[in-house]
């Protein structure tokens, strides 16, 4: 059984790359995140919607960490600890909703 | 019956040519309840074989009716009730059932074995109640199945030595009471005393005594009060005239018709039979009185009985006449100390009375002489005799005079001026003859002086032939001198001698009147100690002084100096007063001193025997005089010759030899003798043993209360003081000789009954020295009386060099005897063959009554085979008990090992069987520090050669030297070998013990070797039936069985998977315990889980079983729980068939109580409907499900037991579940053990996660799928979750990296376990982690930060077996 996980580029109105995930992100298909958010980064500004990944471990957030300072991330409460914990929110713009 | 070589069976069996092995044989077994021989338990052959083996007594009881088997030695102990061969205990023993029953149903009953020492039984196997006492074992008997089917008794009778014993304490508290009566009544009243305190030997005694008129009175009865008169028509009253009449006893064997009921001595019938026997009196006069002595009826009136009586009787006697003798004596200190004063006055006041008869005495004696010379020898001798003794008594007379004349100042002088040289040597040539008939020197050297001396010539004769009358009595050799010469004005005389001298300490004294030095060797003892006296007087009436210069051993010189002239005589007239009795002064001196030198018909002092009349010198006794009076000695011999043989000697110590040599009848001594006194004489007599019996007649001049007891004191029969007549002399030497006939021949009596002891005895002295024995002393040891006396170390003591144990043994016996007033030991001796053997010896101290000594009577006898039995008894009870708690055959042997090295002292034993398929030895068990060496070791080569043996027959091996024995192993033939100590040799008896040792360690070996089979099963069985293999996770179960050693029992508990992923749970608990009811618990479990997959319901479960029940026996009244868990939700179906109920334990530490569906116990009433309970546990509580073996206890309500195990599930409700169920189980647990079956069930919801799987990332989505249900059912909150699912999941991720770079394929687990209020996650594998480096700045190390971050408590542990991440997360933030 993989993990579940969908990632849709949109943009937004002004032109912003937003990733948005939805399902696990582990060890065993942050390959596929990693790509999806190199891919979107592309060089400038990079929004990533969490808002409906369940779970998300220290691998997907290495991803994340890659593009920290010009990084936006839109996350759940579920994901706060994590993200605090591992010190990505003093580095990127996070986003509870 | 029976092969001609011996082997068939019969004789198997049944071995031996005694009585009863023939019986056996011969017996028709078939006929009886116990069945053909053939047929019988292999343990029941063997005891029979060893019973009848045996030369000391031993039976079997056996079956149901307890039939006796025996061996012939104790068919004698049966008496009339052999032969009682296989019939039933009860019958041959009616008697003594209600003892001996209770003692068999117990040993039958509980398998253990008794010992009864010295027990009393009340039997009839001799036609009447016995009084019989017993030391037996009672050993249980097992069949092939080891049920107890019968008892094996060894056993020993010891009436002889209870009785005996008992006996000799009360002649010994009878002797104990000699010399304190003061009357006879008193005496009397002391018998009675002591008898009442032996009712149960003498149960009836009454003492009549003699009195004035010569009838009889009643003095003393015993028991007190009691006074049995004859019955009106009975047979009639004591024989008390017959036996004073005859002096013989007589039995009397109907005192029940005479008297009725006399007492009984706590026995249950009355004495039927008493012995009346006289008292004799003392001296052989005639019986003083008579003594009734009933004997008990619980022993028969034999020999022993009678002798014990008699011996009462003689003491009784011995009491009654000694205090007779203190009364007599009391009676003669009175009347001597009367006789003194008369003697006393007597002198002082008439002295010169004597004068006149003694001149009418003396004067006509001298015509007489004249007379009669030659009217013969005899006459003249005779009237020499009287002649001396009247110059005697007139010179004793004339001294006596003279000191009350000068004590009165009538003394005149008449002086006159002498040539007192020509004067002396006068008087000192009337001793010339004396001396040189003494055999001394007599230097007589007088030259003239320059002038006359004035003195008075009568009284110069008595100083001078005083002072040479002292020299001679005083000297034996060497020389007597005079001289005289005029030193410084003076007129010097000297008498000297070489004579004993005086000490110094008496010198002062030596001129003080009636003054005498005590115990001087001295030619003679007579003399009144006034003669010095006199000489000062008298030289102090011319104006002189006498002095004396002495040294003792070499000699005296009395020096005597008078004026010269007449200035110092006192002035005065002549008058000289009554004239002296008119005898020459000299003669009496000189008749004096002749006599005591040896005549010259005497032979001397080596004594004299008047020649013996042939006719009747035989009968005739023989009486030794010892004066040192040839005169006195020469008229007792006149007295005496007529009727006696007669020996004279001049002094004590030739008497004293004269006795040893060859001991007189009697004795008859004066008391004032030279060398040895009278007084002297008889200590040394009484103090030998040989010599103390002879009586001695004390003859004295000295009159006085006190010298009198002086010799009664130191042992004179008699004593009679001078002058005596010889009438009076006659009386009493043949009473005396009288007496010392008796006397002997109660020592001849008193030997021969000493001698007729069955025991042996003995007696020792203060030192330990052994003075006199009995035959059967020699008879047990070997020693006899001819090497007497045995001082200590005694020869039967056992060789401290080879047998060092022995040794002290006897050493510590030996220090009682010597330090205690009275005891008992047992202890090993050697006998003089050199035989080892064991003595039970009794001892008390006495006082030798002449010389005050401590003394030790004591009394033994051989006990070596009784000692061996108890030895063997003791040594298989230990056996057997060690043995007892052998569970498996090698752990016996090790037990039996270890007892047999107990037993001997053994520094190695070995057990080694030849099992094998190569048939090669092989040690089974050893003892610590034996080693079983290879082929060729002292040890080894021991052991083997005792392969091929005969069972159960040792053998002694050398090399190191042991005893060995093989024996029938289940697995093969067995040796068992023992090594002989430094300390104990290996003998005989030793032999025999092991082969009775090893002969029940066969027999047992062979029951450990069945039991354990059957154990084996058992244990398989019960595991079978107890509950399921596996329990699903969440619970924990515990069980305890109250019947050891089963492993199961009435209660049980169960859990079934069921096929929708629920569990049914079942507690239950049979009535009863052990194996009948684990049998209705294995089926009703069975029931209940076949039940539970059919219905899936509580309460249509139980119904069904209510009716499953009723058709099992025992089943009725089961209580039983039984629920069905949901283990997802948590919910709990259940229905309680009359059990307690079940305690849930909340996370917050309150309890309450599953007490919905109850219903009755199980069978009670099929078919009633039962009620369900249900009940949804919350998350990380706790079920606990119990039997009321846990809460139950006796006097306390049972609520009180579920709420104390309320409290033990709270306490421990956080903890791991296997701890709680731990904690639980030992903390209800009584003191001393649970006392009935047991179980209790414990589940915590949820039950804990456990997923394992392959070290692949792609799993670890299904692993959260997995974990994040679990945590639902924890009702954890979604915060929780998630810190729950990211910490797990990074320590998933850490084990599949390294997992998969270390060892691809491998497993990683997960484990979740929820406690009261934390959750537990470990995740294991097989790799091994990096340490964190953050600065690396690799996410797996921002993993481990999550880790810490989102746990309260991580800990990781890296082993060479792989990592353990453990996390606590508490839940209730």
């Amino acid at each position: 059984m993989t993990t579940p996980l969908t990632l849709t580029d949109q943009r937004r109105p002004d032109g912003t790359p937003v990733l948005v995930a939805e399902g696990e992100i582990d060890m065993s298909n942050v390959g596929e995140f990693r790509a999806a958010v190199d891919r979107a980064a592309g060089g400038g500004r990079l929004v990533v919607d969490l808002t409906a990944v369940d779970y998300l471990d220290s691998a997907g957030l290495a991803a994340l960490f890659a593009h920290a300072d010009r990084l936006e991330l839109i996350a759940p409460p579920l994901l706060d600890p994590v993200l605090t914990v591992s010190g990505l929110a003093d580095l990127a713009t996070v986003h509870i909703t | 019956m029976g092969d001609a070589d011996g082997t068939g069976p019969p004789e198997l069996l049944f071995p031996g040519h005694g009585e009863m092995a023939g019986r056996m044989r011969a017996f028709d077994w078939a006929g009886t309840p116990m069945g053909d021989p053939a047929g019988w338990p292999a343990s029941l052959r063997t005891a029979c074989r060893i019973c009848l083996t045996s030369r000391y007594p031993m039976f079997l009881w056996w079956g149901e009716d307890l039939r006796l088997l025996y061996n012939d030695a104790y068919q004698h102990l049966l008496g009339n009730k052999h032969p009682a061969l296989a019939r039933p205990g009860r019958q041959v023993w009616g008697e003594i059932w209600d003892v001996i029953g209770p003692m068999l149903r117990s040993v039958t009953e509980t398998g253990q074995a008794t010992w009864s020492e010295d027990l009393l039984l009340r039997m009839e196997r001799h036609g009447y109640l016995e009084e019989t006492y017993w030391t037996y074992s009672y050993s249980p008997l097992h069949d092939d199945e080891g049920r107890v089917r019968g008892v094996f008794t060894a056993c020993n009778e010891t009436t002889e030595r209870v009785v005996g014993e008992r006996r000799l304490a009360v002649l010994q508290d009878l002797g104990a009471q000699a010399g304190t009566a003061r009357s006879v009544g008193e005496a009397c009243r002391l018998v009675a005393r002591v008898l009442g305190r032996a009712q149960r030997d003498v149960p009836f005694a009454a003492v009549h005594l003699r009195d004035l008129g010569g009838g009889l009175v009643p003095a003393a009865v015993s028991p007190p009060g009691t006074a049995p008169g004859p019955l009106p028509d009975g047979h009639g009253d004591w024989p008390l005239e017959q036996v004073l009449t005859t002096g013989e006893p007589v039995v009397v064997e109907d005192v029940v018709r005479r008297f009725g009921r006399l007492p009984s001595g706590g026995w249950e019938r009355p004495p039927n039979q008493a012995v009346v026997l006289p008292l004799p009196g003392e001296t052989g006069a005639g019986p003083v009185g008579a003594i009734v002595l009933a004997a008990s009826a619980g022993r028969v009136l034999d020999d022993g009985y009678r002798a014990f009586l008699d011996l009462v009787a003689r003491q009784t006697a011995a009491l009654v006449n000694g205090a007779v003798a203190y009364e007599v004596q009391q009676r003669r200190a009175e009347e001597l100390a009367e006789l003194d004063r008369a003697k006393t006055a007597f002198f002082s006041n008439i002295s010169h009375e004597f004068r006149t008869p003694l001149t009418l005495i003396t004067g006509p004696l001298e015509e007489l002489r004249g007379q009669l010379a030659g009217a013969g020898e005899r006459v003249g001798e005779e009237l020499e005799v009287i002649r001396r003794n009247a110059l005697r008594m007139g010179k004793l007379v004339n001294t006596l005079l003279d000191f009350s004349r000068i004590e009165a100042g009538r003394m005149r002088a008449r002086f006159e001026p002498v040539d007192l040289a020509a004067v002396t040597a006068e008087l000192a040539s009337v001793f010339r003859s004396a001396v040189e008939r003494a055999g001394l020197d007599f230097e007589v050297d007088c030259p003239a002086l320059p002038e006359p001396v004035h003195i008075d010539r009568d009284m110069w004769e008595k100083v001078v032939l005083n002072l040479l009358s002292n020299a001679l009595k005083f000297t034996f050799d060497g020389s007597i001198g005079v001289t005289l010469r005029a030193e410084g004005g003076q007129a010097v005389l000297r008498v000297s001698d070489t004579g004993i001298g005086v000490p110094p300490g008496e010198l002062p004294r030596l001129f003080e009147r009636f003054h005498r030095i005590e115990n001087a060797r001295a030619r003679s003892n007579e003399g009144s100690g006034i003669g010095l006296a006199l000489v000062k007087e008298l030289v102090g009436l011319h104006g002189g002084t006498i002095t004396a210069d002495s040294t003792e051993g070499e000699g005296t010189v009395l020096t005597v100096r008078l004026p010269f002239g007449t200035a110092r005589l006192p002035a005065g007239s002549a008058d000289r007063g009554a004239e002296p009795f008119p005898v020459s002064a000299a003669d009496p001196y000189l008749q004096e001193a002749l006599r005591w030198l040896p005549d010259e018909d005497e032979d001397g002092d080596a004594g004299r025997e008047e020649p013996v009349p042939p006719a009747t010198g035989a009968a005739r006794a023989r009486v030794l005089i010892a004066d040192d009076n040839a005169d006195m000695r020469e008229y007792l011999r006149r007295i005496l010759t007529p009727g006696y043989r007669v020996t004279t000697v001049a002094d004590g110590r030739a008497a004293l030899e004269s006795v040893r040599a060859d001991a007189p009848d009697m004795v008859v001594s004066d008391v004032m003798m030279p060398r040895m006194s009278g007084l002297e004489l008889v200590t040394a007599l009484r103090a030998d043993s040989r010599t103390a019996g002879v009586p001695v007649l004390l003859l004295s001049a000295r009159a006085g209360q006190e010298a009198s007891i002086e010799g009664l004191e130191a042992g004179a029969d008699d004593y009679l003081v001078k002058p005596f007549s010889a009438a009076e002399l006659l009386a009493r030497v043949r009473a005396a000789v009288k007496l010392s006939r008796l006397r002997n021949h109660h020592a001849q009596w008193r030997t021969a009954l000493v001698d007729s002891l069955q025991e042996a005895f003995f007696v020792c002295d203060e030192e330990g020295a052994v003075v006199e024995i009995n035959s059967a002393f020699t008879d047990v040891l070997g020693y006899g009386p001819e090497d007497l006396p045995y001082r200590p170390k005694h020869p039967w003591w056992p060789d401290e060099e080879t047998d060092p144990e022995a040794h002290r043994a006897i050493e510590r016996a030996f220090a009682q005897v010597v330090g205690e007033r009275k005891g008992s030991y047992v202890t090993p001796v050697k006998h003089r063959d050199g035989h080892r053997l064991w003595v039970y010896a009794s001892f008390n101290e006495v006082r030798d009554p002449d010389t005050g000594r401590r003394m030790v009577v004591g009394t033994f006898r051989d006990v070596t085979a009784e000692r061996l039995t108890a030895q063997r008894e003791t040594a298989l009870a230990a056996l057997s008990v060690r043995l007892s708690e052998a569970g498996s055959v090698p752990e016996a042997l090790r037990a039996a090992l270890d007892e047999l090295r107990g037993v001997w002292r053994a520094p190695r034993a070995l057990a080694v069987t030849w099992d094998g398929a190569d048939r090669a030895p092989r040690p089974v068990a050893a003892v610590p520090g034996t080693a079983w060496g290879r082929p060729g070791d002292p040890v080894r080569e021991a052991v083997e050669s005792l392969r091929g043996r005969n069972p159960l027959h040792p053998a002694a091996t050398c090399g190191p030297a042991g005893i060995g024995i093989t024996l029938e192993h289940p697995g093969g033939p067995l040796a068992l070998w023992v090594e002989a100590s430094q300390e104990r040799p290996f003998i005989g008896e030793d032999h025999t013990l092991l082969a009775v040792l090893g002969g029940y360690l066969g027999q047992m070996l062979q029951r450990v070797h069945a039991f354990e089979q059957q154990r084996e099963t058992a244990l398989a069985l019960q595991r079978a039936i107890l509950g399921p293999d596996r329990l699903p996770r969440g619970f924990a179960v515990r069980y305890e069985p109250a019947a050891r050693p089963l492993e199961v029992g009435g209660d049980w508990y169960d859990t079934v998977e069921l096929p929708d992923g629920r569990i049914g749970i079942v507690v239950g608990d049979c009535v009863g315990r052990g194996l009948d009811a684990a049998t209705v618990m294995g089926q009703l479990r069975s029931a209940c889980r076949a039940l539970l997959l059919q219905f899936a319901d509580p309460a249509q479960v139980l119904s069904a079983l209510d009716r499953f029940a009723a058709l099992i026996p025992g089943a009725l009244c089961a209580t039983v729980f039984c629920g069905v868990l949901d283990p997802a939700t948590g919910r709990l179906a259940y229905s309680s068939a009359g059990h307690p109920p079940g305690i849930l334990t909340h996370p917050d530490g309150t309890t309450e109580l599953l007490d919905q569906g109850r219903s009755i116990p199980l069978a009670v009433r099929p078919g009633l409907p039962r009620p369900t309970g249900t009940r949804t546990m919350p998350p990380a509580s706790v079920l606990l499900l119990y039997t009321d073996g846990l809460i139950e206890r006796r006097s306390r309500p049972l609520h009180a037991g579920i709420a104390e195990a309320s409290a033990a599930a709270r306490r421990g409700r956080d903890a791991d579940l296997e701890k709680l169920a731990d904690d639980i189980r030992t903390g209800m647990e009584p003191a001393g053990g649970y006392d009935d079956d047991m179980a209790l069930l414990l589940y915590r919801h949820p039950a804990p996660l456990e997923v394992a799987f392959p070290a692949e990332s792609a799993q670890l989505a299904r692993v959260r799928g997995a974990l994040r249900d679990w945590l639902e059912r924890l009702d954890a909150g979604p915060r929780l979750t998630q810190a729950v699912l990211v910490a797990a999941g990074e320590a998933c991720a850490n084990a599949i990296e390294h997992g998969h770079r270390h060892n691809p394929g491998r497993t990683v687990r997960l484990r979740a376990v929820v406690g009261a209020d934390a959750l537990r996650l470990t995740v294991t594998d097989t790799g091994s982690w990096k340490p964190r480096q953050p600065e690396a700045g690799a996410h797996r190390g921002r993993g481990l930060i999550l880790i810490h971050a989102l746990m309260d408590q991580v800990d990781i542990v890296t082993d060479e077996a792989g990592t353990t991440v453990d996390m606590h997360v508490r839940t209730t933030r």
